[in-house]
């Protein structure tokens, strides 16, 4: 099974995003991909995006309210290929 | 309709609403409706911090240095801080306490506002290191014109709850005439009187620290009055906290997880809800324009800090449902300010979150006489 999946953002090229290395925040950073966050650990909800879709696991739980159709990337790595607005 | 400090009706906490249902009467956390309340409070006790451990004294040579209008940007700031966290030391507990019904909810309210009074202490910490007596400061923040507007429009709202829940928790429902003044008081006037107050507070936690906070980190950008800049860091990631919290009661009421009867206020009165907030964003500008009247500072004027709080009105209203009103201004015109905001607990590269004299205790406080210029020692 592989780890690494595509993601889109703003309607963008496809990105290679490798799930076990460092949350979605940090793959699409390395990407060069301006983002927004404060906290950086899921409560502040800054980072705060929209999943057009595809599916993300959480890696700490997030205590910003997550609205559907909602993701928060600081705290989360993806699970399928990603079409997300941000 | 009275309150009850220990309501001995039995009811299932499960059950009830987070506003305006029965007092809480057992402070009991093993069953809970709204759990994230709870993981709040942890997280917020978790960010535990005192001011006097914040070595500020090396601040005072750097305040010397500043220019004139310079010290009129940050001493207003700390008058503006001074401000909001006096009206949110006591509020959330004297308008919100008298309400609750939910035991999780309660808890939450409390410690919020137990840190907001940290919050106010450590404006006296700073003040007391930079002036030998800061009461002219302190004593400004009722005189001063630009201060009072914004204090009146914050505590409106929350003044009009408390106003209504006494009456309706002396009177009960109907008709009430104070000082030749009707009032009718009706659940439903107050639940929309505590809509309107929550959206408020979520707008003052949302953006009306921002403008403040980024001439804080544009002086630590000079290595300039560090240790005032690694409080207002532990009080910025108090804020988002908070913020979070009311987010999370909006939200509730709006996809109609909590009261239904608040999810029908929240959508009768969103325009109202819009407004509060643009106001606020239509303030913060203003409060920008006050600050740099005598001249700007390095690295910040006037349209960057307007720039910064349409940047940071678009999240904030996001999050709670309405589309980002500042369509250019989606990406961040301050991008420095971001490592500020950055929760400790998270590993970025030192050199990018460290401001030089962050961490408690290990300051270098080497200080000869010469750098102390003319003060008395
Ligand atoms: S950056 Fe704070 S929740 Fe993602
Ligand atoms: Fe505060
Ligand atoms: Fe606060």
């Amino acid at each position: 099974m592989t780890n690494t999946f595509k993601v889109k953002v703003n309607g963008g090229p496809e990105l290679a995003v490798d799930a076990t290395e460092g949350t979605l925040l940090e793959a699409l950073e390395k990407h060069q991909l301006e983002m927004n966050y404060h906290c950086r650990s899921g409560f502040c909800g800054a980072c705060r995006s929209t999943l057009k879709s595809g599916k993300v696991r959480y890696t700490t739980e997030p205590l910003a309210y997550v609205r559907k159709g909602d993701i928060l990337p600081c705290c989360c790595v993806p699970e399928s290929d990603l079409d997300l607005d941000h | 309709m009275s309150y009850s400090t220990f309501n001995q009706e039995q009811n299932n906490p499960l059950t009830e609403p987070m506003f305006l249902g029965n007092s809480v009467n057992v402070a009991r956390y093993d069953q809970q409706k709204h759990s994230i309340f709870e993981k709040l409070i942890e997280k917020q006790i978790s960010f535990f911090w005192r001011p006097e451990e914040i070595d500020v004294s090396r601040d005072r040579i750097d305040f010397d240095k500043l220019t004139a209008s310079e010290k009129h940007v940050f001493i207003s700031n700390l008058k503006y801080q001074t401000l909001l966290d006096s009206i949110q030391g006591r509020s959330p507990n004297i308008a919100l306490l008298p309400i609750v019904s939910l035991p999780e909810l309660e808890t939450w309210i409390e410690t919020w506002s137990f840190f907001e009074t940290i919050h106010s202490r450590s404006y006296t910490h700073i003040l007391r290191n930079l002036f030998s007596d800061p009461s002219e400061v302190f004593e400004d923040i009722v005189i001063n014109e630009q201060i009072k507007i914004r204090a009146n429009d914050i505590s409106q709202y929350y003044d009009d709850l408390i106003f209504y829940t006494q009456l309706l928790q002396t009177h009960g429902e109907g008709d009430v005439v104070i000082d030749g003044e009707t009032h009718t008081i009706t659940k439903r006037e107050i639940k929309k009187k505590l809509f309107l107050c929550i959206n408020s507070v979520n707008a003052l936690e949302a953006i009306r620290f921002y403008v403040s906070f980024a001439c804080t980190f544009a002086f630590a950008e000079r290595e300039l009055m560090e240790g005032n800049a690694k409080i207002i860091k532990l009080i910025a990631r108090d804020e988002n906290v908070h913020l979070t919290s009311t987010q999370h009661i909006l939200n509730l009421w709006q996809y109609g997880e909590d009261d239904p009867e608040m999810k029908e206020i929240a959508e009768e009165l969103r325009d109202e809800a819009y407004e509060i907030f643009m106001t606020a964003v239509k303030q913060e500008k203003q409060w920008a324009h006050y600050l740099f009247k005598d001249g700007s500072m390095i690295g910040l004027n006037e349209s960057m800090l307007c720039q910064y709080v349409e940047y940071i009105a678009n999240l904030r209203m996001q999050a709670i449902g309405f589309d980002a009103p500042f369509e250019n201004q989606r990406s961040n015109p301050l991008p420095w300010m971001n490592k500020y905001l950055v929760s400790d607990n998270v590993q970025v590269a030192p050199q990018e979150s460290e401001i030089t004299s962050y961490l408690v205790g290990q300051i270098d406080s080497e200080v000869n006489a010469s750098d102390l210029g003319d003060f008395d020692l």
